[in-house]
């Protein structure tokens, strides 16, 4: 039972801009999961995410994958980054500009075999570049080539750190398909910051909610992102761009997650508390809207 | 919205359709709701809750008599009436609580509402929302 | 004539090679040390070895041949026990140089550490490679023209060395008379056709290595890639 659990009990003191803040992430993860650590920006995921890599030292705390120690503060164990057998992709994605594509992933490789190496060019679409050097590629591709990358030594687990965050929502969907690809064909438990919902309902076998250094929530995406708090089950999150008023009533402009833009009518009581800026929830109940489709 | 404070009196419920009977004062009303799983656990006798509802959604009707099938009709008095071009905004005091309608100027001249007249409020049940407090 | 003409370019050519190898050597890990500890005491070390770009030659000079004499633990321990005199040697010079020309080293290799993103470490440590790999595979060769910098930039101002040479070593042929100390030496006794020579040389050589820099700086790509 206890062997295919990663148990993470952290807590580390973050000095930034924007105030001191005291992390302490406790939680379990099964093996084989793909969890999305959800968040603010600021709430300590990639933190986190550094953290298990062993590229930050946590305060105290324990980190035990399946029977291993990877970090004890009490018996002094912190296994070096070397030591964990993780993949870990970083949000500028790191990769050496004086290696090509083929020369990047055959780098991170254990054993130097061509076979593997070329099957993942395959699978994400990189064999034609595989002798381009990394600043001769687009945004896109070279997210691709970095989340092969941390595939190329077969990791026991998968650190992303917001591995589709520069890409349109076209690249977006398709690269959202090969991390649920690579989960499936290797099973290997992944950890995956975003902040972007589509992402979690798409991805996440697990939510973590982190909000302050502190998990806020775990359990799938349903539970913990249908708010069930409102009866109503039209619920769209958007950031809120414009209040217009016009006669008697204001018009606001909601730009909602997946950058569609919706109005909404509302009255002053609706607005004093409301600003350009706010994220915000828009709701209606299950009887009100049409529906018709579009593409099939 | 509108939000005003009720509570849960009866909850009736058939094939993912909920239909939850409440008290507002001594102003009986209902919201129906769509629940396709569970229902969730502060919906239940008892309970006080928030009735949410729109602005716009707000009928009014003055020395109303006959039947109508709209389950919520709030008697008010009209505090206040803020007049738009084409559509107007009236504060209702409904007992203690205040509610806002949203209904055409046209009609607001037709049935020649003014400032302490007394209506009723009329609102759909399927166009309440329940909100936990 | 010829002869001694030859030899002191020699010398220079001699001094300023084992100069830059040397610096390459030490300059290596003390750069790596430089841009990555977090060592408490590190701006005295950073200050120290930036001393040579704003000291007097002289003053630094004064010092070193202090150092030599065997009227002083170091210059004695030496003469003692193996029966090495520094002071108006080739060796001696070396030695001088090597310290004076520090910075011209360190700095820019430094300096191109420091900007690469930390990202290129951390990444090469989390696929399985130690410090020692990840700084020969990954971050050298990212720092090309700050190495190549420090390399010609090194070499370049050997050459030019003026007064710390003097100081130490004088100006015996063939064994530390280099070409600028020649110049000084030949406009003193009016052969302004040798010293001709020299200048034209060195001048040369100072632009070809300063020309070098600029082109390979300018033809590298950039690593920023977003």
């Amino acid at each position: 039972m206890e062997d295919d659990l990663i148990e993470i009990d952290v807590e580390k003191k973050l000095i930034s801009a924007s105030g001191i803040l005291n992390l302490h992430i406790k939680t379990s993860l099964n093996f084989g999961e793909l969890v999305v650590v959800f968040g603010d920006s600021g709430a300590g995921k990639t933190t986190l995410l550094r953290i298990l890599a062993g590229l930050t030292e946590p305060d105290r705390g324990l980190i035990r994958v399946g029977n291993k120690v990877w970090f004890d503060s009490q018996a002094s164990v912190n296994l070096r980054p070397q030591d964990r057998n993780i993949g870990f992709m970083f949000q500028d994605y790191a990769l050496f500009p004086n290696m090509t594509v083929h020369q990047n992933i055959a780098f991170a490789q254990k054993d130097k075999d061509k076979n593997y190496a070329n099957q993942l060019m395959d699978k994400f679409g990189l064999t034609e570049f595989a002798n381009r050097k990394p600043t001769k590629l687009s945004g896109g591709q070279k997210q691709r080539v970095a989340l092969a990358r941390t595939l190329a030594r077969k990791p026991d687990f998968l650190l992303l750190d917001e591995p589709l965050s520069a890409l349109d929502m076209n690249m977006r969907t398709a690269l959202q398909d090969e991390i649920l690809k690579a989960h499936q064909f290797n099973k290997t438990t992944t950890l995956l910051v975003s902040h972007d919902l589509s992402e979690v309902f798409r991805l996440a076998n697990k939510v973590l909610k982190i909000d302050q250094g502190i998990v806020t929530g775990k359990g799938s995406p349903d539970e913990l992102f249908l708010n069930d708090k409102i009866s109503g089950k039209v619920q769209i999150t958007g950031t809120l761009v414009r209040i217009e008023k016009h006669d008697t009533f204001y018009l606001l402009t909601v730009i909602t997650g997946t950058n569609q833009v919706i109005k909404v009518t509302a009255f002053q009581n609706d607005i004093e508390n409301l600003h350009e800026g706010d994220q915000v929830l828009v709701f209606t109940k299950a009887f009100n809207p049409f529906i018709r489709k579009i593409k099939r | 919205m509108n939000r005003i404070n009720v509570e849960i009196t009866k909850v009736y419920s058939s094939d993912g359709i909920v239909l939850v009977d409440m008290e507002a004062g001594n102003c009986p009303m209902s919201a129906m709701l769509i629940e396709a799983s569970e229902i969730p656990r502060w919906i239940m006798p008892g309970n006080i809750i928030s009735a949410v509802f729109k602005e716009t959604e707000v009928s009014l009707a003055k020395e109303f008599s006959g039947k109508i099938s709209l389950r919520n009709k709030l008697p008010c008095i009209i505090e206040f009436i803020e007049r738009g071009q084409i559509m107007s905004v009236i504060t209702l005091r409904f007992g203690e609580e205040i509610i806002h309608s949203a209904i055409t100027t046209r009609s607001v001249d037709s049935m020649e509402l003014k400032q302490n007249d007394n209506v009723l409020a009329l609102i759909k049940a399927n166009e309440i929302t329940l909100m936990q407090q | 004539m010829d002869t001694a003409f030859i030899e002191t370019l020699w010398v220079t050519l001699k001094l300023a090679t084992l100069t830059t190898l040397i610096l390459l050597i030490i300059g290596i890990p003390v750069s790596y040390f430089m841009a990555y500890s977090k060592f408490r005491l590190k701006p005295i070390l950073e200050a120290l070895i930036s001393m040579p770009l704003v000291l007097p030659p002289s003053v630094l000079g004064y010092y070193v041949l202090v150092a030599y004499s065997p009227r002083y633990w170091f210059g004695d321990l030496l003469s003692r026990f193996f029966n090495v005199h520094l002071a108006f040697s080739f060796e001696g010079v070396l030695i001088a140089s090597v310290i004076f020309s520090l910075p011209f080293m360190i700095q820019p290799l430094q300096s191109g550490l420091r900007t690469l993103p930390d990202s290129f470490r951390e990444a090469s440590y989390t696929m399985g490679k130690s410090k020692i790999f990840t700084f020969f595979r990954v971050l050298l060769p990212n720092i090309k023209p700050s190495f190549i910098t420090a390399l010609a930039l090194t070499f370049a101002h050997c050459i030019g060395e003026f007064g710390i040479v003097l100081m130490v070593g004088g100006s015996m042929p063939g064994e530390t008379r280099v070409a600028s100390i020649a110049i000084y030496d030949e406009v003193q006794s009016l052969n302004f056709d040798t010293a001709n020579r020299y200048a034209l040389i060195l001048f040369a050589v100072s632009f070809a290595t300063l020309i070098l820099i600029y082109t390979i700086n300018r033809k590298q790509e950039s690593w920023k890639m977003i």
